[in-house]
């Protein structure tokens, strides 16, 4: 089991290696496997592809980020928003680490509509992440239930996720500053179209109206 | 207490808030006029309130340095109307804080460790606003401490921030902004100066070391290990804000105890250190259960050079005032008279100002003074009110100085009018050895 970590370990470390220093893709898996001495059977049973290398260092880095966070003494203490404001500053501190290779993954992947594939891995972790804190907040009465739009929460955190992780790829202030002030903003306007808001009531008292108020719709002139 | 939902940065989001504030505004003077037209004996009360809440609401939003000058709005009492005045004081104790990761990632920033790694308690919930950031409560090795961390982005927001408001600002006083520039870098280089949390600890020691002997007088002790760019940690102070303390009904002879360790803070710094706690605003201030002045903030410090020194301090502690000469003269050296102005103007302006510091000095005229009596302030507010409408006042005069040491005294007045204390005044005299 360590040996097998520590394969993939090295897997990762040698294709990040290699596709900062040479700016592309590997050929073949055969090549690259040959340069680092380990069989193709062996990369195989690891990744299916090189993309799934990729895959695996955007997961990993968010499950990082996670766990930081998780183990930060005051995490309990931390409402739902402020529980994915620390997820995401935690996440940029450890993306400075890698940021070329951030920068060459996503500039590969290319301006596609949706998610990019490398980063399918990290979408199904974060929103995993993010439903449970998104049920926790609806729980303590934080968020507001909306039948059809609670479930939809998580989309909207999703593309806040680009949204900040974009911002960062394009931030030069000293420190990614910016980036922490992006995060601040933007999952707090987040969150606040999370919660309770004077148009549920509106809504509410609209719906109420119609059954006891004698406004039934009446076409009759 | 409601968390900060967003702190407009940028200026174009800033300018948003101002143009929102603008709208609404108008949309008092609509529903004030409309209203008019049923109930004619309607006062401008309403209306006055009406827009102080809504510019409150918005400045209180903006944070930072916008917030530092509605606080300065609400010093001077005499120039805006009581509405303003009432709504604009809010802004001297609440603002809503920032989000708790964010004081976790300063903390980190600055001292690579969580608060609660640094402190044995740290209260991630901000206790108070501190106008350009928010205090924490934490403790270390049994001691209460104070923790004020800065907001991110204040400073580079800060000339921003005031090139909004002036438009504004003076709209709101009625007086044109061309002129106000120099007025405005002074007040810039203040607020940039508060943003220097190294500055502030610096001078923090400083002052309240060479305070230290001042009866009735507490400072916290500052820890400059603990403290950075952004953070500065302090003792904590147990104490009542002043409307607190006055609503405990406290006796004439703890009032006047409270109303001259103020009265002996303000002018021992004015004349002894030739520099002044320049932001009397009575958040700044904690009355302790055992019944002493509390001194809580040395962010804004204002120097008064000598040629400000001694002209000022000749007119309002010497008999320079019977002199016609000498007294124009002063009034030249402080610009109040200005080069070009004509033999009436100088006759006007002349016996204006002469007016406003025989005022002004009047605690000053006797060895002790009230300042519970109305009759003082009613004459002070009604001749700022006088003043107000002059047109010949819609130019600023003056030198840059004025700004902040009228802010201080009318702070300080104002304090001790709300204690209703009465206080000896002669206990530091200005030096005026050197002769103008």
């Amino acid at each position: 089991m360590n040996k097998e970590m520590n394969t993939v370990e090295e897997i990762q470390n040698a294709y990040i290696d290699y596709v900062l220093t040479k700016g592309m893709k590997p050929a073949s898996v055969y090549v690259f496997a040959k340069e680092n001495n380990i069989s193709e059977e062996d990369f195989y049973n690891l990744y299916s592809s090189f993309e799934g290398i990729e895959d695996s260092v955007w997961t990993g880095l968010c499950k990082r980020a996670m766990t930081e966070v998780q183990n930060q003494e005051i995490w309990e203490q931390y409402s739902s928003r402020e529980k994915t404001l620390a997820f995401f500053y935690a996440l940029i501190e450890l993306l400075k680490s890698k940021r070329s290779f951030v920068l060459y993954s996503l500039k590969q992947s290319g301006q596609t509509i949706g998610t990019p594939s490398i980063l399918k891995g990290v979408k199904i972790l974060f929103e995993g992440f993010a439903s449970g804190l998104i049920e926790q907040g609806v729980e303590s009465g934080e968020l507001a239930n909306r039948r059809f739009l609670t479930s939809k929460y998580k989309d909207a955190l999703w593309i806040q996720f680009g949204v900040i992780l974009n911002f960062w790829v394009k931030d030069n202030s000293p420190g990614f500053e910016k980036t922490d002030e992006a995060i601040e903003k933007g999952i707090n306007v987040t969150f606040d179209l999370f919660g309770k808001s004077p148009l549920d009531s509106l809504f509410d008292y609209g719906k109420f109206m119609m059954n006891n108020g004698g406004m039934k719709p009446n076409v009759k002139f | 207490m409601k968390e900060q939902d967003s702190i407009p940065t940028s200026k174009t989001e800033r300018s948003a808030k101002f143009v929102k504030t603008g709208l609404k505004v108008g949309g008092n003077y609509i529903k004030h006029y409309s209203k008019k037209l049923f109930n004619p004996s309607l006062s401008k009360d309403e209306l006055n309130l009406d827009n102080a809440t809504d510019i409150y609401a918005s400045l209180s939003e903006l944070k930072g340095s916008a917030l530092k000058v509605a606080q300065m709005l609400s010093m001077d009492k005499n120039i805006l109307p009581k509405a303003y005045v009432d709504q604009f004081s809010l802004s001297q104790y609440n603002a809503p804080p920032l989000s708790g990761p964010l004081i976790v990632r300063t903390f980190s920033k600055y001292f690579g460790k969580a608060p609660s790694e640094i402190y044995d308690e740290f209260n991630i919930r901000s206790t108070n606003a501190a106008s350009i950031g928010q205090v924490h409560q934490a403790s270390l090795n049994g001691k209460k401490l104070a923790v004020k961390i800065q907001y991110p982005g204040v400073g580079d927001s800060i000339s921003s921030d005031l090139k909004m408001v002036k438009p504004f600002a003076f709209r709101l006083l009625g007086m044109s902004q061309k002129e106000l520039e120099v007025y405005m870098t002074e007040v810039e280089d203040r607020l940039l100066e508060e943003t220097d949390y190294d500055l502030e600890i610096k001078r923090s020691i400083e002052f309240s070391e060479a305070c230290r002997d001042i009866a009735n007088v507490v400072f916290p002790t500052y820890y400059p290990e603990l403290s950075s760019k952004r953070i500065i940690t302090m003792d904590w102070i147990e104490g009542q804000h002043m409307k607190e303390f006055m609503n405990t009904n406290p006796s004439q002879e703890l009032r006047n105890k409270i109303g001259q360790a103020l009265w002996d803070f303000y002018n021992f710094q004015q004349h002894e250190l030739r520099a002044v706690h320049a932001d009397p605003h009575p958040g700044n201030f904690l009355i302790t259960p055992d019944g002493k002045l509390g001194i809580i903030d040395f962010g804004c410090i204002k120097e008064l050079p000598d040629d400000f020194y001694y002209p000022f301090f000749s007119l309002t502690s010497t008999d320079m005032l019977k002199d016609k000469g000498m007294t124009i003269k002063a009034f030249r050296q402080l610009e109040m008279i200005r080069e070009n102005d004509d033999e009436a103007q100088i006759e006007f302006f002349y016996r204006l100002y002469k007016e406003m510091i025989e005022l002004f000095a009047q605690p000053y005229m006797s060895n002790t003074f009230d300042f519970s009596q109305a009759g003082f302030f009613d004459k002070l507010y009604s001749f700022g009110e006088k003043v107000a409408q002059m047109p010949e006042f819609k130019q600023a005069r003056g030198v840059k100085h004025f700004i902040y040491v009228n802010r201080t005294n009318f702070g300080l007045y104002n304090m001790l009018q709300n204690l209703g204390a009465e206080v000896r005044t002669d206990t530091w005299y200005p030096h005026l050895e050197v002769a103008v």
